[in-house]
C-alpha cells in the first residue's frame, strides 16, 4: 500500500489518529480498494472506532502495489503509542508539513511514514507492524429504531456539562424530549458525585426519529475523540441506537472520509415505570426502562441469530444483571480474512445466553470486504467460534514469521 | 453529623441569577454591566475550588461565605472568603435553622459548585435550591439558550452535608491577628513566578517585610540561598483599627517581621487566583502566621498560612 496525503489532510489524518487513541491501544490499518481504514477497539472490547478515508482524501492512493505477485494489500496493526507521537499537534506549529507518504514495506514488516516538511526537511519513521486479520464490526445502523442527527457543536455543547472524568452517561429518548444524564450504578454511590442532567427538545436536532422510547447508557469518555474530531471540521454527527443493551453507533460522514464509533450499552433488567417530571422538578428523573425480557428481533433473515433471553442473572442483593459488554461486542467484532464469507451459525452453537442479537451492517466500506457486495438478502452471520479464538491475538504469529526477511 | 437533618427541619435556600435583559439590577443602576460582573464572581468560586477540595458554604441573608477552618489535615491553613449575596443573585430566599439564626451551613466540594456554575455561564437564568434527593443537594438548574424555541435545561445536583447548629462555632469568622507588619503585595504575576522558581530549590520560604514598604522573599538551602527584594510596596493604613497594641506604632520602620512557611501552600494560593484583586496585602505575625488578604469589589478572600520553624 502506498498513499500520499497533502498538507492539510495530514492534520485531518492526525486528528483521526488522536480520536482513535482515545479508545484503543492499537491501530489497525486496512488498505482496501474503497479506501484506507484505520480501526481500533478498546481493551474490554466494548468500544470500536473506524475512520475510513476514501481515495478522494489522498493525493495518491494505491492500495496494493505490485510488490508481491497476486498478493492483496496486507492488513496490519500498529501500537498506538508509536503512531500517535507522529501526529502530535505541536508539530503543526513548529514544522509545517507539506505532505506525508505512508507505505507498507512487506518484506521488512514496516509501515513507513515519511513527512516532507518545510525547508526540505524529510522525516521518516519506520514502524514495525504485526500482520493480522482485519478488525471488523458489524452493526446494522439502518435497522436501529432511534436516530438522531445533530451538528457537532450541539453535541459539544451537550458533553461540556459533564466532567471529562465522567465515564457513563445515559441517553434517554422519547417523542417529547431527549435527556442526557450522569449514570450512577447504585443509588447510594451518587452521594459522592455530582449528578448532571441535560434536557433538549426534538427540534434542536437536524434529524430526529424515535422508533422506540429508550434509555441507553454508554461510555462518554470513548466518544469524546470522535466529537472533537467532528467539531474541528464542523461535521454533523448522527447516532443510531435501540433499546438498552443494544450498541449505539455514532457516525461522521464527509466526501473524503467516514468515521464510526460503536459503543456497547448497559442492559437494564429493571422495569421501572417511566415518568416524565417537569423541568426544574426536584424529584429524581426515572429513566424510562425498556423490557429486556423481550427477545429482540429484526426483520429479514437475521432472525436466526436472535438472542435467547435476558442476560445472566447474578445473585446479589440487587439482582442486577451482569453487564457483559465484552461478550456482546465480541459478537460484533470479528476478525476474518477478506473475501471469506462467514457462515451461518446455528443457535445451538451459542454456549452462553448473550445480550441482544448480533446484526449485520452494510456500510459502504465494510461492504467491500464481502465479495458478494451489498446484498441485504444474503446476510451471512459471523463464525462466532472463530472470532472468539482469534480476536485476542489479532495477528497470527505464523504470518509474521513469513514476512521477516 | 446528622446529614439531611437541616433539610428536614425546614431549612430552605432558593436563589436565582438572571441574565440581565429587561430587569434593572442593582449593578446596572450603578453603571456596571451586570453580566460581566457576575462572571468574575463565578471565578471566585473557581479560586476557592483550587484552594481546597472541601469547604463549608455559609449562607446568610446578605452574604455567602466559603470557609475552611485550619486543621492538622490541611496543614493548619485556613481560609475565609466572603461575597455579598445581592451582587451574586437576582433573587435570594433563605430560611435558616431558626429566626434568630437565619443561616445555613453546608459542607460542599467547591469544585462541583464551580463546575456547575461554569456550565451555566451562558444561561438565561440559573436557579439554585437546596433539595433532598438521595442526600441533601444543592440543585442548580440553568436555562440555556437553544436552537429551538424552547430552552435547554441543565440540572446539576451537588451533594452537600448540612452542618448542624452545634458545630457552627467551628466556622466563625477569624479574628484579625495582632500583626507586626502589614504590607501590600507586589504584582501577583511577579510574585507567583518568583515563588514558582523558588519552589524548585527549597521546601520552605521566608517572607519578611517592614513598615517601609520593603519585602523580601528568601530561600536557603545547603547549596544555595536566593533572595528577591521588593521595594516601595506601600503599607496599608490600618491605623488604630489595625489591632496593634494599644500604643501607636513605635515600631522601627526598617525592622523586618518574618514568617517561614511551606512554599507549596503559598504557591497553591498564588496559583489558584482566578481574579486579579484590586487590593492584595499580607499581614505578618512575626514567626507565627502569614495572613494574606485579597479584596476585589465586594469580595474578600483571606488565607492564613501558619509559620513553621
Amino acid at each position: 500500500m502506498k498513499c500520499v496525503i497533502e498538507g492539510n489532510g495530514v492534520k485531518v489524518f492526525g486528528k483521526a489518529v488522536h480520536a482513535l487513541s482515545r479508545i484503543g491501544d492499537e491501530i489497525w490499518l486496512d488498505p482496501q480498494e474503497k479506501g484506507l481504514a484505520l480501526r481500533t477497539v478498546n481493551s474490554s472490547q466494548s468500544a470500536y472506532a473506524c475512520f475510513c478515508f476514501t481515495p478522494l482524501f489522498f493525493q495518491q492512493y494505491i492500495p496494493d502495489p505490485d510488490i508481491q505477485n497476486g498478493c492483496e494489500a496486507v492488513k496490519c496493526k500498529l501500537n498506538m503509542k508509536c503512531v500517535l507521537p507522529l501526529f502530535r499537534c505541536a508539530s503543526w506549529r513548529e514544522r509545517r508539513v507539506d505532505r506525508c507518504e505512508i507505505s507498507i514495506n512487506i518484506p521488512n514488516s514496516r509501515v513507513i511514514f515519511q513527512f516532507h516538511c518545510r525547508h526540505g526537511i524529510t522525516k521518516t519513521y519506520n514502524l514495525g507492524y504485526q500482520e493480522c486479520e482485519a478488525l471488523q464490526a458489524v452493526f446494522p445502523a439502518h435497522l436501529c429504531p432511534n436516530v438522531l442527527m445533530a451538528q457537532s457543536k450541539l453535541l459539544g455543547d451537550i458533553v461540556v456539562h459533564f466532567p471529562v472524568s465522567q465515564e457513563e452517561v445515559t441517553l434517554s429518548m422519547s417523542s417529547f424530549k431527549v435527556t442526557f444524564k450522569t449514570f450512577c450504578e447504585e443509588e447510594n454511590n451518587c452521594i459522592k458525585g455530582m449528578n448532571t442532567e441535560l434536557m433538549l427538545y426534538p427540534d434542536e436536532f437536524d434529524y430526529f426519529q424515535v422508533g422506540e422510547d429508550s434509555a441507553v447508557t454508554f461510555c462518554l469518555k470513548e466518544l469524546r475523540g470522535l466529537l472533537s474530531f467532528a467539531e474541528s471540521y464542523s461535521l454533523p454527527v448522527s447516532s443510531q441506537f435501540g433499546v438498552a443493551g443494544q450498541p449505539i453507533s455514532f457516525t461522521v460522514k464527509d466526501m473524503a472520509l467516514e468515521a464510526h464509533v460503536v459503543l456497547s450499552t448497559l442492559t437494564d433488567p429493571n422495569h421501572e415505570s417511566p415518568s416524565r417530571p417537569a423541568p426544574g422538578d426536584d424529584c429524581p428523573v426515572n429513566i424510562p426502562k425498556t423490557s429486556t425480557a423481550e427477545i429482540s428481533t429484526c426483520e429479514g433473515p437475521m432472525e436466526t441469530e436472535v438472542c435467547v433471553a435476558d442476560g445472566e442473572q447474578v445473585a446479589s442483593s440487587q439482582g442486577s444483571e451482569v453487564f457483559n459488554p465484552a461478550l456482546h461486542m465480541r459478537k460484533m467484532i470479528q476478525l476474518h480474512a477478506p473475501g471469506e464469507i462467514p457462515s451461518l451459525v446455528p443457535e445451538s452453537a451459542l454456549t452462553t445466553p448473550v445480550t441482544p442479537a448480533t446484526f449485520k451492517i452494510r456500510s459502504l466500506l465494510f461492504g467491500a470486504v464481502y465479495s458478494d457486495g451489498g446484498n441485504d438478502k444474503t446476510v451471512d452471520l459471523p463464525s462466532l467460534a472463530c472470532a472468539s479464538d482469534t480476536e485476542e491475538d489479532g495477528g497470527t504469529e505464523e504470518d509474521l514469521g513469513n514476512n521477516v526477511s | 453529623m446528622n446529614v439531611g437533618a437541616g433539610v428536614e427541619e425546614g431549612q430552605k435556600v432558593e436563589a436565582q441569577m438572571r441574565r440581565c435583559g429587561d430587569n434593572v439590577t442593582r449593578d446596572e443602576a450603578c453603571g456596571g454591566a451586570s453580566d460581566t460582573l457576575k462572571l468574575w464572581r463565578i471565578r471566585v468560586v473557581n479560586t476557592v475550588s483550587r484552594l481546597t477540595k472541601a469547604c463549608v458554604l455559609r449562607l446568610t441573608c446578605d452574604h455567602l461565605y466559603f470557609v475552611l477552618s485550619g486543621r492538622v489535615a490541611t496543614g493548619g491553613v485556613s481560609m475565609w472568603c466572603e461575597l455579598s449575596q445581592v451582587n451574586f443573585f437576582d433573587e435570594f430566599q433563605l430560611e435558616g435553622v431558626s429566626a434568630d439564626a437565619n443561616e445555613i451551613f453546608l459542607e460542599v466540594a467547591p469544585e462541583n459548585l464551580s463546575r456547575a456554575l461554569k456550565t451555566a455561564q451562558n444561561a438565561k437564568s440559573v436557579k439554585i435550591k437546596l433539595t433532598k434527593k438521595n442526600c441533601p443537594c444543592l440543585t442548580l438548574a440553568a436555562e440555556l439558550p437553544s436552537l429551538s424555541s424552547v430552552s435547554r435545561v441543565v440540572t446539576h445536583d451537588i451533594p452537600v452535608d448540612v452542618i448542624p447548629r452545634r458545630l457552627w462555632h467551628d466556622f466563625r469568622e477569624p479574628q484579625m491577628p495582632d500583626f507586626d507588619v502589614s504590607i501590600y503585595l507586589p504584582p501577583l504575576k511577579t510574585m507567583k513566578s518568583v515563588v514558582d522558581r523558588m519552589k524548585n530549590l527549597s521546601n520552605y520560604l521566608v517572607l519578611e517585610a517592614n513598615l517601609n514598604g520593603e519585602m523580601n522573599l528568601k530561600i536557603e538551602t545547603e547549596l544555595v540561598s536566593v533572595t528577591t527584594h521588593f521595594k516601595e510596596l506601600g503599607n496599608p493604613p490600618w491605623g488604630d483599627d489595625g489591632s496593634q497594641s494599644s500604643s501607636p506604632t513605635h515600631r522601627d520602620p526598617d525592622l523586618m517581621a518574618e514568617a517561614r512557611v511551606d512554599i507549596k501552600k503559598l504557591q497553591q494560593f498564588l496559583t489558584g487566583q482566578q481574579v486579579n484583586p484590586s487590593r492584595a496585602m499580607c499581614n505578618i505575625v512575626h514567626r507565627r502566621i502569614l495572613h494574606l488578604i485579597f479584596l476585589h469589589e465586594d469580595v474578600s478572600l483571606q488565607y492564613f498560612i501558619p509559620a513553621v520553624m
